[in-house]
């Protein structure tokens, strides 16, 4: 009694990609893609950070203009231009970030913008939109009171109202993008029943994940993009999680980068033990030695950032401890920047840096309480510290006056680097260090590294590029679900490696 | 396989607005100090003092919920009440000065909405110069003194009273219900709050996110345009200062009542007790012959105690 099965296999697909390739400046980032969709059917899409899964979404829901290729809704050719047309062939996409009002209802908010009108002119018919909500939620099997406030909804209660506004706008192909990431195992098994149901009543839907046990209880079909490339269509009974493994990571390695591997590591500078934070990670133990570059992975989401922020002291550690050069530490941002620690955080623009000021302001900022103890500003002499990280880092700059938020990402990098060395760090965090910047800055940013760790400092990478931490790290720890889950040396620190330990659960 | 799904109930204490503790508090202290305080006709005094406020702070409530702020309002107001003491003192036409004012406050309005919406000028910095406009053109007008000779059939719209009721009282009693309507029964008052809580996701809905944004501002306009009315009528004249610091109290009744600056949280029932209890104070430091400067700095004492107070709950 597979209804689903009966209703996907017949005839034509609710709705197929064909030979989609799309084009940004520098990058390929669909080449030849064909995707189709059943109805009834769960279709699993998967891929490494930049494979190319988003982009495909967004042209599958009018956010993007394919270069090439063409779309068909059961089978007949149409054309998707924008996201009205894809809402008229019933395509809906669950955002990562909610499209809810907290302060409405949840009915309010499934009907917002289409809200029923009274009889009585001007005013909306309460009563209808409330049995109408009843109905649509019902049809999911969440079972809630419709006049329920939205900010008293968890995550996952949120998805389902995201889930029936969706179905409420007749939607019959539903794409969610890695809708479990911030669910608990409970929660997961309540959405995928909802799914299920779905399922059975014929709407099509598009999953996005990184999880492979999840690909296997809910996918009937299978897709992995690799580099813009659709590498494989396969049903689940006819693979298993390590081919899939294989399928996403194996690429030819293109890129290398410069990386005199730590022979001899130094005394320990991080020492971590048993750390837990308000944050939700748990049970942390690491250690960084002196000229160590270690790597800290696993998904967006598994706490590697939450990590970095409860060591650097910008989170509340509720249990174990860290310390620094033997010292214990168990302070605030403040103390760990006084006693050096580095953290230069993902996001430079608005964590890192003062961007409306100069470069020479920012370089001076972290260790203005060393330079100036009196409090007393010496334009010169700031100047001057300035110049010497400016000669040291090779920041392309005109000069100390120049306005950090002029220069490329990669030195605007370099300035947050500069600030630190400036204040006397031994011990750096960096967290994605290289986002957002081009090839060539990259391969730079990552002599520095070296440059950093080849002195003796010790340093943390966070990062989402695997490529990446097999190329630089000296040692990699793993994280899934707010703990490291596995160590690898130089010698294990594969691609495969860390795939397999950051997503099998 | 149905699963009733838990949702946080807030605790007794959280239910109970925090603006009612701090009006039960102030009552109580204010009855010890003066005996004069706790009686009706006292207490109808206020309400019926609390009138101008109230038409203020209804739709100040609205626009803060956009996660907005009007400040003109208070000027607004005066140049309105000015429009409509010159008109009526011109023409002899009671409708024609309010049709008068209600134009320079809905005027004014739409100029602070479309500043905010399609200029995107942070509102704070475009009402702020709204309100130097409309007070310099309120002193321009006037050159500096007070208009007088206004009508008895202006001055009973705030004294007179209907089937024993005053009617400042049913004009506060109509524009609550009316506001309540208008933000808990429309699409506009649906939207209203998401202007505030998600205004990508309204905009993702197909609504003109502009023009509601424009008509919220422009329905404080008009609101503090017939307000005007009743100041004109309750000064008996036009006074190139009257509403001078208006917007102050009606921020502070809007904040006191519990809504709050961001996300689209916000009500008008509290706003109504936040307006009474703004009052309640006024009336309360009157009667202890306290001037109003010192009424200025309790009211600021005020907004800081009850936002204390409901800070208190929320952690409750």
């Amino acid at each position: 009694m597979n209804a689903g099965a009966v209703g996907g296999s017949l005839g034509a697909p609710e709705f197929e990609l064909q030979g989609i390739s799309k084009q940004f400046p520098g990058v390929k980032a669909l080449d030849d893609v064909s995707f189709e969709i059943r109805a009834g059917e769960v279709h699993m899409l998967l891929g490494e950070n930049g494979a190319g899964k988003s982009t495909l979404m967004k042209v599958l829901c009018g956010a993007y203009q394919a270069d090439s290729g063409a779309f068909f809704h059961r089978g007949e050719p149409v054309r998707i231009a924008s996201p009205a047309d894809a809402g008229k062939f019933g395509i809906a996409v669950i955002f990562q970030d909610f499209t809810l009002v907290p302060y409405l209802d949840i009915a309010q908010n499934i009907f917002l913008g289409r809200e029923f009108a009274s009889r009585i002119p001007g005013l909306t018919d309460r009563r209808r939109t409330y049995v109408e909500a009843r109905r649509v939620l019902e049809s999911i099997g969440f079972d809630i009171d419709p006049r329920t406030l939205v900010y008293r909804l968890g995550v996952a209660q949120q998805q389902m109202v995201e889930i029936a506004k969706a179905l409420s706008q007749d939607a019959r192909i539903l794409v969610m993008d890695e809708p479990t990431a911030a669910l608990s195992a409970r929660e997961t098994e309540q959405l995928f029943a909802a799914i299920r149901r779905l399922k059975r009543g014929g709407v099509a839907i598009v999953y996005i994940s990184h999880r492979l046990a999840e690909v296997f209880a809910l996918g009937d079909r299978i897709t992995v993009l690799r580099d813009g490339r659709k590498v494989a269509s396969v049903l689940p009974a006819d693979t298993s999680p390590d081919d899939l493994v294989t399928l996403m990571v194996g690429r030819a390695v293109d890129t290398t980068y410069g990386r005199t591997f730590c022979a001899q590591p130094g005394d320990v500078v991080l020492d971590v033990k048993g750390l837990a934070a308000d944050s939700g990670i748990s049970a942390i133990d690491l250690t960084v030695r002196a000229g160590e570059i270690v790597g800290l992975c696993g998904l967006v989401g598994s706490g590697r950032t939450e990590v970095a922020r409860a060591i650097f002291g910008a989170d509340r550690v509720t249990a174990g401890e860290i310390s620094l050069a033997g010292e214990r530490i168990d302070g605030s941002p403040h103390d760990s920047a006084r006693r050096g620690i580095a953290f230069i955080p993902e996001n430079r623009k608005t964590q890192g840096l003062a961007l409306a000021r100069s470069v020479g302001d920012n370089i001076v900022l972290a260790g203005l309480q060393t330079m100036f103890p009196a409090g007393l500003y010496a334009p010169h002499r700031a100047a001057q510290a300035a110049q010497v990280m400016i000669d040291k880092l090779r920041i392309a700059t005109p000069g100390p006056r120049r306005i950090v938020g002029l220069l490329s990402g990669g030195n605007q990098q370099k300035v947050v680097i500069g600030k630190w060395l400036n204040a006397g760090a031994r011990f750096f965090i960096f967290d994605e260090p290289t986002r957002g910047i081009d090839v060539g800055t990259k391969a730079e940013i990552f002599k520095l590294l070296d440059a950093l760790a080849s002195e003796g400092a010790g340093i943390l990478m966070i990062s989402s590029e695997q490529t990446e931490i097999v190329h630089v790290c000296d040692r990699a720890y793993v994280m899934r679900d707010q703990q490291i889950v596995g160590e690898l040396s130089r010698e294990q620190l594969t691609e495969a490696n860390i795939v397999r330990l950051g997503m099998q659960s | 396989m149905t699963k009733p799904c838990a949702v946080a109930t807030p605790s007794l204490l959280a239910r109970v607005p925090g603006v009612a503790i701090v009006l039960a508090i102030l009552f109580v202290v204010l009855g010890l100090t003066s005996p004069s305080f706790a009686t009706p006709a006292n207490v109808a005094n206020i309400l019926v003092q609390s009138t101008i406020l109230l038409l203020l702070a209804l739709p100040m409530t609205l626009i803060i919920m956009t996660e907005g702020l009007d400040l003109s309002m208070g000027a607004v107001l005066t140049f309105a009440s000015i429009a409509l003491a010159i008109t009526v003192l011109a023409t002899g036409s009671v409708s024609l000065a309010l049709l008068a004012a209600l134009v320079v406050g809905s005027g004014f309005g739409l100029l602070n909405g479309w500043l905010v919406a399609a200029l995107d000028i942070p509102p704070f910095i475009a009402t702020l110069g709204t309100l130097g406009i409309a007070q310099g053109l309120s002193l321009v007008a006037t050159d500096g003194q007070s208009v007088v000779g206004i009508p008895r059939s202006i001055q009973v719209v705030y004294s007179g009273s209907m089937l024993g009721i005053p009617i400042p009282i049913v004009i506060g009693a109509v524009a609550f219900a009316l506001l309540c309507l208008l933000l808990y029964r429309t699409r506009f008052g649906t939207y209203v709050f998401a202007l505030g809580g998600n205004r990508e996701a309204l905009r993702l809905a197909g609504v003109p996110v502009r023009r509601m944004l424009i008509a919220v501002y422009a329905l404080g306009g008009a609101m503090a345009g017939f307000a005007a009315l009743l100041m004109t009528g309750r000064m008996s004249a036009a006074h190139p200062t009257a509403g001078l610091g208006l917007e102050f109290d009606a921020i502070a009744a809007v904040a006191v009542g519990g809504t709050s600056f961001e996300r689209g949280d916000g009500w008008l029932i509290g706003t109504l007790l936040g307006v009474v209890t703004v009052g309640v104070l006024r009336n309360g430091l009157n009667l202890l012959a306290l001037p109003s400067s010192v009424q200025v700095a309790c009211i600021g004492a005020l907004v800081i105690f009850a936002l204390f107070v409901d800070g208190l709950r929320s952690r409750a």
